[in-house]
């Protein structure tokens, strides 16, 4: 009874447009979904750095390698930021770091579809910072609305930094797109790889329950669909602008409707890799960040270990004054 | 480089290159840790210093082309093995995470010492950016210094390990406080204060007191060095890296990248 | 420590969040003998002419504090550009294409519309 009092109130805050802090009473289904939402934004940007992180030895100038380094210590910094907050939302079930990043390796929480994709050339870098940052940059920016306030003030500053790869990925495209006849084929070739993904990225145009769920909370405010016609209006024209083409014949706008019509991607195979990790590269990533977080966590007890036995040293000191 | 003799700007390059190659290969190699590290936190603090590590050979390649060295982003990817001087020990591949907190560790203390020497120098242009890289670097000092002491302290295993890195990367010691033929330099450019032995002996000194400080094994006495990089003796590893390094650039060497 | 009797409470610094959307900025501190007398009296003591949407009290002695130099605090060092969207010119080259460059700010804009 009281329950249904205490969950009509926080409907009614939701619906105002208020916001919800991790202190306040929040029913377990919006807990949950956080948590399952935060979770894997934030595990998605830890593995989104391993395709990159590939190409920071090979950057072709200083400036690309300076670049390409900060934006993929900026996305290891997006997935700290988040899984602390996912680590706040767990704090009921007695679950920290450590649980949070086992659970990637175990495969109870899984990571964007486009992480599990290769990335052969460095013009998948450069398509990587321009259409996945462009694609993750939309959702990130719906989710500066998202009804939980530590979500939103986090996606503040993300979608700050944000900003800076937006710069970085058009400027290798660009630089791309200007170049020799080898960097022009390289660039079509990752365009080529990194479509279909894309479209996959945003989910399907039937949501699913717990993206429904979302929606009711105002976890979340726009639709898959709405998503993907806004990557595809933003992303199309630019595309073509380079002299590229986009590898699907049924690309059209609508002049009545102005919707895209694009070809469904392959929803059974992108869902089965990142439901199995599958994927061409899916299994070499979790087995790096394996080697970081399981083979390393020697490293993290002996730091904690050191901090016990300095502090100790400190009250010994204390109490001997 | 108008105020500068011929033969001053010739002794000035042939300082500079090593100090910038080694910077370089230090923030090449920490590049390699990204996403590696044992915790997120840590990753961003290991990412920044490779940054700086870059940016510190950036500011050098360019006091070089300043000189007469071609461009900088030519020095770094236009140059075989044998025309990099940077010391043995920084261009092998990573260690496990305690030798790389080892070498940072006593690199830093090297670097602190060495930037102290140039200070000294009457070329503005290289104090002034010394007296900027100093800034980050003593955070580098800083960081590598809590994280060697508290594998020293911390638990049997992460002391054994520091212990091993620390053996690992003091067989490569051995050319590290070397400058080749730009020792003969160092009097006339008023850089007497980095010269081979008086860096060694403040060196020697610094670790020596930390060793004793966190009872770790008495420090043998540094090498005689195997291979001499500021010779532009390297390894083959020195080789595979600029191999890797620049398998995009050579596509297009002078393409927009 | 020891434990005595003593009239003397402790400090707590005390943090406000002006708005929802704000982080907690420190404000000043004060004497309580207890965290939520500390909340209490924070409301009197900082806040009788305005508003928070929210009131951190933290026990002065749990806060750390980076001493003032090099080692510890971001100082302006080497050329950063290379990390700040100011230092690229992206509009130029997509102007060369026939095509607009975007900022976050018309992306973030256009999305929450």
């Amino acid at each position: 009874m009281e329950d249904t009092g205490r969950m009509a109130a926080f409907m009614a805050r939701i619906e105002s447009g208020e916001k919800i802090e991790a202190t306040d009473w929040m029913p377990e289904e919006y807990r949950n979904l956080l948590i399952k939402q935060i979770h894997m934004h934030g595990i998605s940007e830890i593995m989104g750095a391993y395709p990159e992180k590939e190409w920071v030895p090979k950057a072709p100038t200083i400036r690309r390698k300076l670049a390409l380094n900060a934006k993929v210590q900026d996305e290891i910094g997006h997935g700290q930021m988040l899984l602390r907050l996912a680590e706040d939302l767990s704090r009921p079930y007695g679950r920290g770091r450590e649980e949070l990043m086992d659970d990637v390796l175990d495969g109870r929480i899984k990571f964007h579809n486009v992480f599990h994709m290769e990335a052969p050339t460095w013009a998948d870098a450069g398509v990587i910072g321009f259409l996945v940052d462009g694609g993750a940059i939309i959702t990130q920016a719906m989710l500066l609305d998202s009804s939980y306030a530590p979500y939103a003030r986090m996606l503040k500053r993300i979608v700050a930094e944000e900003s800076f790869h937006m710069q970085h990925g058009e400027a290798v495209v660009l630089a791309l797109a200007e170049g020799n006849q080898a960097q022009r084929e390289m660039l079509q070739g990752a365009i080529n790889r990194w479509w279909a993904p894309m479209m996959f990225f945003f989910g399907p145009t039937q949501m699913g329950k717990s993206a429904e769920a979302m929606m009711g909370y105002r976890i979340r405010t726009k639709t898959n669909e709405e998503l993907r016609q806004k990557f595809i209006n933003r992303y199309v024209p630019r595309i073509r602008a380079l002299g590229m083409t986009i590898p699907d014949a049924e690309l059209r706008l609508d002049p009545a409707t102005q919707e895209w019509h694009y070809s469904q991607p392959d929803w059974e195979l992108y869902n089965a890799m990142v439901r199995n990790n599958t994927g061409p590269r899916s299994q070499a990533r979790l087995a790096l960040r394996r080697q970081a977080h399981v083979d390393q966590r020697w490293v993290r007890e002996a730091m904690n270990a050191a901090a016990q036995r300095i502090a100790n040293q400190g009250s010994e000191r204390q109490s001997a004054m | 480089m108008d105020n500068l003799l011929q033969g001053a700007a010739h002794g000035l390059m042939a300082v500079i290159k090593p100090i910038a190659d080694d910077e370089w290969i230090l923030g090449h190699r920490g590049s390699e840790w990204l996403a590696l590290a044992p915790d997120l936190e840590g990753d961003m603090a290991l990412s920044s210093i490779s940054q700086d590590n870059l940016g510190h050979a950036q500011f050098y390649y360019e006091l070089l082309h300043s000189l007469g060295l071609p461009s900088a982003d030519e020095q770094v990817y236009l140059r075989t093995a044998a025309e990099w001087t940077n010391a043995h020990l920084l261009e092998v591949p990573n260690h496990d995470w305690a030798g790389t907190i080892a070498l940072r560790y006593l690199y830093q203390v090297f670097d602190d010492i060495r930037h102290q020497g140039l200070l000294a120098s009457p070329y503005q242009p290289l104090t002034d950016g010394v007296r900027k890289i100093r800034r980050e670097a003593q955070y580098h000092l800083q960081h590598f210094q809590t994280g060697f002491e508290m594998l020293a302290i911390g638990t049997d295993e992460s002391r054994q390990r520091l212990i091993e890195g620390v053996n690992q990367v003091w067989e490569m010691l051995g050319d590290l406080f070397s400058w080749g033929p730009a020792e003969a330099f160092l009097p006339d450019l008023g850089l007497q204060g980095v010269s081979e032995k008086v860096v060694k002996t403040a060196w020697m000194d610094r670790i020596e007191a930390q060793f004793r400080h966190l009872g770790l094994p008495e420090p043998a006495a540094i090498p005689q060095p195997a291979l001499n990089g500021r010779l532009g003796q390297h390894s083959e590893a020195l080789a595979d890296l600029l191999d890797e390094m620049t398998e995009v650039r050579r596509i297009g060497l002078s393409a927009p990248w | 420590m020891h434990e005595s009797q003593t009239a003397e409470f402790p400090v707590f610094e005390v943090f406000v969040q002006k708005e929802s959307l704000g982080f907690h900025i420190n404000v000043g501190s004060l004497r309580a003998a207890s965290p939520e007398l500390a909340l209490q009296l924070a409301r009197e003591i900082f806040f009788r002419r305005e508003t928070a949407y929210n009131v951190w009290v933290v026990p002065q002695d749990c806060i750390f504090s980076s001493p003032h130099d090099e080692a510890h605090l971001p100082v302006e060092g080497m050329d950063k550009r290379y990390r700040l969207p100011g230092g690229y010119d992206n509009a130029t080259h997509w102007k060369r294409f026939k095509a607009k460059a975007m900022t976050i700010e018309e992306v973030a804009k256009d999305i929450r519309s």
